[in-house]
């Protein structure tokens, strides 16, 4: 259960009134919601995730009087709202994909069609996390969320760039879908998988690409679990912070001047939105996205290249409104860690809602407007 | 497959095709594996609407994106209603200079309803055509949400035309029932009704919810207030099967509603003392008659095209009235054979021991007249209550609100309203006019629920 803290003695408007206390102060219309995180006695390292895109999260919202800090459940608030929130508008569709060996969830909006296209890959947590395509398909792309890769299934850790390509064809090749208008999406390891595809692929071509926490130092060719291992070798670079907490960002310094060693963004003929927290503890993203911009100067395609970066904000930079997580339980080797993603709750919380508004916005440009792709926002 | 001929407005891509007509291209997506676009400087239409999900009287934004300027197009919307029945709206556009429909900013230059109305095409719903005559919209269920499905059409069509013109379409849920919102239904002490209770903990200001001699139980006002922070209780006093007697009578008299306005007071999430009546048509002969009562204290009276008397004897105990037919003398027929009750209630045609002694009234009465009504004397009855509350010097209690052009169903805003519905079946069709111009009607929906939820804050609130 996750509570939040707030206070104010008098009913009055959330959103226009200053909190002075609880867990965030100032005026923040959305603050209750992002600023939710468990309550006191829970496990260790949470996340919320929606699992059940079908059905909505439900938030209970209720007034207490005097300024209360802790017990919530023992006493009777004022009053009380609930509301809904959704990831799934009225009329998308959910269907699963499981063809040519490609597992995933593809949504399709309401309409006629045909639909943009997006294929939509999260990082190296794996599994099947539905709640940003359905997102996504809310907002008038046909977007299908990519099972790939998960550290505790040995087999997925085989899995080379042709698998993306024929998930990203499988998008492409529904009647629904728009042939020439699908682009990639990712964050963390699904930005490296995007960066990958736009530069080496000759199979897919994507329309754009946004790449959330995303890095290109990575060599050419191997299996998708190669790009992990590669990661995790340099474990003598993981530092631990007070809470014990691992902090990998470490092991992707110093970004390699050998060429082969990274990713060819010179490469890149599509837009190409970066999107990155500068308090990432997980991986240098902002450093990354540094050397991407020199590579791609040098060859002549630096116009392609539009750069976010936050502020205070950490690695997990997911659809806003929704609680920021700075440390969270991780899988790895069968081992149950923890990791520091970074980012503090109210610099994360603007990051998140400025940059889904700034990628909408991006993927409307060169996805749904005519005068076909732009570069920079 | 999607072809048209040359439009005016062609516009040029900054792509490297000469001309791109939008409407030269032609897609066959629709065929499973078949060609698909290939031009990739064709553009997408998108349909947009926000909220997606809404209360029936929250405002609904609904905009078209990335179209060729100065090109003609319809929005549509279609909705069944819970019987089944095909409603829709439809207003012709022409695109802005940027390529957009604003349905907040551009007026309709045809269709269901003309000018700038953003909700236009949910109160310009008209039943389809081929559907059954004299169709009323209202929801039955109200723990489920009136589906709209709206669409983007080329070129300035109906609805028929609809599977060879669309363009791009977004679906959107309009409810009556907010979330956590519950219904009970009440079947206690031979009192027959729904309670809607808001969530939280209360205790809640209510209101008692009175409708008219169609009968039945009609929920979806009251589950709207629930959804506003009242605890709301519709009553049924006729034509409902777990009342006594025959159902075209109204077989209950004061000690039933005595009973209903107690039960909501004895409520543990109730304040007793922060209780309101709304009546509708007939409702409002029972408010008045109700708040009458020296032992019945409500805190305010909203009362809709209604009498402030009967032909109708209501006992003082529980028992049989005479029949309705008595009143068939009054009514009227127009050529088509529609009736109007309208004369029904006139002040002259009231028994003059049933009109309700208003001297005696203590709370605030918000009385609203719908102009057009057909099917009752509002505006008589109105002038009726204000000279008897002024010559008792009670006039600070009495507040009008009349709206020329309006009809007798003066409901919720942003649904639609029947200028004539069907009435009965038996021994004949019998159609009854109810009144109202579409978009007058409409106006006076939208202010008067916004007059009556902040008369009902003031009076119930404060």
């Amino acid at each position: 259960m996750y509570i939040n803290l707030r206070r104010k003695p008098l009913l009055s408007v959330i959103a226009d009134d200053l909190s002075c206390g609880g867990t965030y102060t100032g005026k923040e219309a959305m603050g209750l919601l992002w600023s939710m995180r468990p309550v006191p006695g829970s496990r260790e390292g949470l996340r919320l995730r929606k699992l059940n895109v079908c059905i909505p999260q439900l938030v209970n919202i209720s007034v207490y009087s005097g300024h209360v800090g802790v017990g919530f459940r023992e006493q009777d608030p004022l009053a009380s709202v609930l509301t809904e929130r959704w990831y799934m508008a009225p009329g998308v569709r959910r269907i699963d994909i499981k063809e040519k060996g490609v597992r995933g969830t593809l949504f399709i909006p309401h309409g006629p069609g045909p639909f943009p296209g997006l294929l939509d890959m999260w990082g190296g947590g794996g599994g099947l996390l539905e709640y940003r395509a359905a997102l996504l398909a809310s907002h008038g792309y046909a977007s299908m969320a990519l099972e790939y890769f998960n550290p505790a299934e040995v087999n997925t850790a085989e899995l080379e760039l042709n698998y993306f390509e024929t998930a990203f064809n499988i998008v492409r090749d529904h009647p629904q879908v728009m042939s020439d208008r699908v682009g990639l999406f990712g964050l963390s390891l699904g930005s490296i998988v995007s960066i990958s595809l736009a530069a080496w692929s000759s199979v897919v071509k994507p329309r754009c690409c946004v790449c959330i926490s995303g890095n290109h130092t990575h060599a050419r060719g191997g299996t998708i679990g190669d790009v992990f291992n590669e990661f995790i070798t340099n474990v003598h670079k993981v530092r631990m912070d007070e809470n014990n907490y691992e902090i990998w960002r470490g092991m992707g310094l110093p970004i390699p001047d050998d060429i082969s060693q990274k990713v060819d963004v010179g490469k890149i003929n599509c837009p190409i939105l970066l999107v990155n927290g500068d308090d990432d503890q997980n991986w240098p993203t902002v450093e990354s996205a540094e050397d991407m911009a020199q590579m791609m100067r040098a060859a002549g395609n630096e116009h392609l290249l539009t750069r976010l970066e936050y502020p205070d904000a950490g690695h997990l930079i997911e659809p806003p409104y929704s609680p920021h997580f700075r440390a969270t339980k991780f899988l790895k080797d069968g081992q149950k860690v923890i990791l520091l993603w970074g980012g503090t709750t109210k610099p994360h919380s603007d990051a998140q809602e400025d940059s889904w508004k700034k990628i909408l916005a991006f993927l409307q440009q060169n996805m749904y407007s005519s005068s076909g792709p732009r570069a920079k926002l | 497959m999607l072809h048209c001929t040359e439009e005016p407005g062609m516009y040029s891509a900054h792509c490297g095709i000469i001309i791109m007509n939008f409407c030269h291209l032609q897609h066959k997506a629709q065929v499973p594996g078949g060609v698909h676009w290939t031009s990739s400087c064709r553009p997408a239409p998108l349909l947009t609407a926000s909220p997606v999900c809404a209360l029936i009287d929250d405002k609904i934004s609904i905009r078209g994106h990335f179209l060729p300027p100065r090109c003609p197009v319809t929005v549509c919307a279609q909705m069944q209603s819970d019987d089944g029945d095909l409603w829709e709206a439809f207003a012709h556009f022409n695109t802005n200079l940027d390529g957009t429909v604003n349905l907040t900013r551009d007026p309709s230059v045809g269709g269901s309803y003309l000018g700038c109305e953003p909700m236009g095409l949910l109160w310009g719903l008209q039943p389809a055509p081929g559907a059954r005559e004299g169709l009323r919209l209202r929801k039955k269920k109200v723990e489920t949400p009136y589906v709209m499905l709206m669409s983007l059409l080329k070129g300035h069509v109906s609805p028929s035309e609809r599977p060879s013109t669309e363009l791009a379409a977004v679906t959107a849920e309009r409810w009556y029932m907010a979330p956590g919102v519950r219904r009970i239904e009440i079947r206690q002490k031979g009192v027959v009704g729904t309670l809607f209770l808001p969530p939280g903990p209360g205790p809640f200001p209510a209101m008692l919810d009175l409708w008219g001699m169609g009968g039945g139980l009609v929920e979806y006002r009251s589950a709207l207030f629930a959804s506003r922070g009242y605890a709301s209780f519709s009553l049924a006093y006729i034509g409902h099967k777990d009342l006594p007697g025959p159902q075209n009578r109204i077989n209950v008299g004061d000690p039933y509603f005595k009973s209903a306005f107690q039960l909501l007071q004895d409520h543990p999430q109730v304040y007793p003392d922060r209780i309101g009546i709304i009546g509708l048509s007939f409702g409002v002969y029972l408010t008045l008659r109700l708040a009458n009562h020296s032992d019945i204290k409500p805190s305010c009276l909203i009362c809709i095209n209604g009498p402030a008397g009967s032909t109708i004897k209501l006992r003082d105990a529980d028992d049989r009235t005479e029949q309705m037919e008595n009143d068939q003398k009054y009514w009227t027929y127009d050529d088509q054979g529609n009736v109007s009750f309208r004369a029904v209630s006139l002040p002259a045609n009231l028994s003059p021991e049933s009109k309700v002694k208003l001297e005696h009234l203590t709370c605030p009465l918000m009385y609203i007249v719908g102009e057009d009504d057909l099917s009752a004397s509002s505006i008589e009855n109105a002038n009726l209550i204000e000279e008897t509350l002024s010559a008792t010097g009670k006039s600070q209690l009495f507040t009008r609100l009349s709206y020329p052009g309006a009809g007798h169903l003066i409901e919720p805003p942003y649904t639609p309203n029947s200028r004539v519905s069907l009435w009965s079946v038996k021994p004949q069709k019998l159609a009854t006019l109810w009144g109202g111009h579409l978009a007058p009607h409409a106006a006076a929906q939208e202010d008067s629920w916004k007059k009556i939820l902040e008369f009902m804050e003031t009076n119930l609130r404060h």
